[in-house]
């Protein structure tokens, strides 16, 4: 292991007098894909925010590279759960706001971006507005527009969460296409267990609210895994395993909020 | 009130049918019937008015014909008067709106700025928006004179504040998810004021805009009744004074298509300005 590209120390955070999340630390390495599972509300999102410089810790902090990060920037993209686009812009536009609002407006990041677009497989969309586009599109703009600014660590909060099975499958696959191309470091929040563990060099697992770290589990299958994968055992067997981790903290959280 | 918040509704069904892949058109075929639909209600209308003037209503005092208003509106033009009134009609309207747009839509983005401004701003704006204003305009001729500035204050009067509201409203609308998604990129105020509050206002803001021009127009005539030499709403009330029905009608007319022309006009800008609520 060498020095790790994103630390997490102790990290504390409440909203008035409700504890969110409680002494959470980790260590992820450069180019490591890190998926988040855990019961409804247990803090992932507000973990990922803290991250991306959104919302600031009460307590602990987050270093990239050594540097300590309190403000958003362009280190990181952010790929938001719900469709986040602007619907007065064009897919291109969208794709390029982040390195508009960082002066980087020149011929270099607009072919830079051209060919990001092409990646997600939105080529030839590039004058589309948001709503000509279906949801899947969509959110490969958001992929494309977090990933335009060249960051060094990609923030990913549920992003598939609104497509259809199948729609959803083929992202997953997409993501990993891209992921293996650029080799960035990913955090990736998910509900889908599956998913963490298709996409995941490790999964980390939250227990309910205050969420701290329960567990983290290592996948170990071969890369690149095609998704057929999903059928083997090994696979099934993760997944077993980190359902079982979480299966009496979810009940117990949607008690909770139920009443 | 009511224009904002119909827009606000319109503005949420465009977010749920962003979820819809191709872009809405109205069907070719459909549009035309429609506008078959909407000439044969027109030229009904216009006959059975014919009808009533001239056959069930035969007493000239108190309907005019719109025969007899097409020619009272010939007349007018051969003397030369009806170019007269409208264009002192119109400096009077667009002299106000564009006074009104501009204080109005500056305030309306001071107030969705600061709460502080909002507080002490908005107790006069919605009191004054639900006032019926237009019953101030004797004292706004008693103020300003029998010229065209009276007249101009009363469109001001009534133009600035739906203006003020919708401009508010707009930035204030802006949604947070989007807020959030610019400022993750490291924007600052003035950026995500610049690129995501006033695109979201802007819809609301034209709304404002399309709202005023009727309100300004009822601004121009209510005034004129009350004390001009000259204008629309002037040759109205002459006429209504020597029961020259058709001469009056002629006036209404104008006025009338005045009001469809710009609103259509605002329609069109809309269409310029704001094209991803229509490509
Ligand atoms: N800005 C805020 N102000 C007050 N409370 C908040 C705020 N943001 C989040 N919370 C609360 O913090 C808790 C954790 O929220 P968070 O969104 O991080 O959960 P989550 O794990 O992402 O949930 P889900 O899986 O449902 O998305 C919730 O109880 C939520 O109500
Ligand atoms: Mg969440």
């Amino acid at each position: 292991m060498g020095a790790a590209k994103l630390t997490v120390a102790s990290l504390h955070k409440s909203f008035g007098g409700l504890a969110v999340l409680e002494d959470v630390s980790l260590a992820v390495t450069p180019g490591e894909f890190v998926s988040f599972v855990g019961p409804s509300g247990c803090g992932k999102t507000t973990f990922l925010r803290i991250i991306a410089g959104l919302e600031s810790a009460d307590h602990g902090g987050i270093r990239i590279d050594d540097h300590p990060v309190t403000k958003p920037g362009m280190d990181r993209g952010f790929v938001f759960q719900a469709d986040s686009l602007l619907p007065w812009r064009t897919v291109f536009n969208n794709a390029f706001i982040g390195l508009e609002v960082n002066g980087a407006i020149n011929p270099e990041t607009r072919s830079r971006t051209q060919a990001l677009l092409r990646l997600v497989g939105l080529g030839g969309f590039e004058n589309y507005y948001p709503r000509q586009l279906s949801g899947g599109m969509r959110q490969r703009v958001n992929l494309a527009r977090a990933l335009a600014v060249n960051p060094e660590v990609l923030l990913m909060d549920e992003p598939f969460s609104s497509l259809d099975a199948q729609t959803r499958e083929i992202m997953q696959s997409e993501l990993m296409r891209i992921w293996s191309s650029g080799r960035k470091t990913v955090l990736f929040i998910t509900h889908q267990i599956d998913e963490a563990v298709y996409l995941s060099d490790r999964v980390v697992v939250f227990s309910r609210r205050p969420g701290r770290i329960s567990e983290i589990v290592a996948v170990d299958l071969p890369r690149p895994r095609p998704l057929s994968v999903k059928r083997s055992p090994e696979f099934v067997a993760y997944v077993e395993r980190i359902w079982r981790l979480i299966e009496d903290d979810v009940r117990l959280s949607v008690l909770e909020e139920g009443g | 009130m009511s224009a904002t918040r119909s827009h606000a509704a319109a503005a949420d069904t465009g977010a749920t049918e962003a979820s819809v892949g191709a872009p809405r058109r109205e069907p070719r075929g459909g549009g035309l019937k429609l506008q078959l639909v909407a000439w044969t209600s027109i030229l009904g209308g216009l006959a059975l008015w014919e009808f009533v003037g001239r056959v069930l209503v035969k007493n000239s005092l108190f309907l005019a014909t719109p025969w007899q208003t097409a020619l009272a509106l010939v007349q007018l033009w051969q003397e030369g008067a009806l170019q007269h009134h409208a264009w002192v009609s119109g400096q009077e309207f667009l002299i106000g709106f564009a006074i009104a747009v501009a204080l109005g839509i500056p305030i309306g983005l001071a107030t969705a700025a600061s709460r502080r401004t909002a507080a002490a701003v908005n107790p006069w704006v919605s009191g004054l928006y639900a006032t019926p204003i237009i019953a101030l305009a004797p004292l706004l001729i008693l103020w300003f004179g029998i010229g065209i500035w009276s007249k101009v204050a009363v469109v001001v009067s009534l133009v600035i504040f739906p203006v003020i509201i919708n401009t508010e409203a707009g930035v204030r609308n802006a949604d947070r998810q989007l807020v959030e998604a610019v400022r993750s990129f490291g924007a600052n105020q003035m950026q995500i004021f610049m690129k995501v509050s006033l695109p979201s206002a802007l819809p609301f803001i034209l709304a404002g805009l399309r709202l005023g021009v009727g309100r300004g127009l009822i601004g121009v005539v209510v005034g004129e009744l009350f004390g001009a030499r000259a204008g629309l709403g002037y040759l109205i009330i002459q006429s209504a004074e020597i029961f020259n029905m058709p001469k009056l009608f002629a006036g209404v007319v104008v006025l009338a298509a005045a009001g469809i022309l710009l609103t259509a006009a605002f329609q069109a800008l809309e269409r310029r300005l704001v094209p991803w609520n229509y490509e």
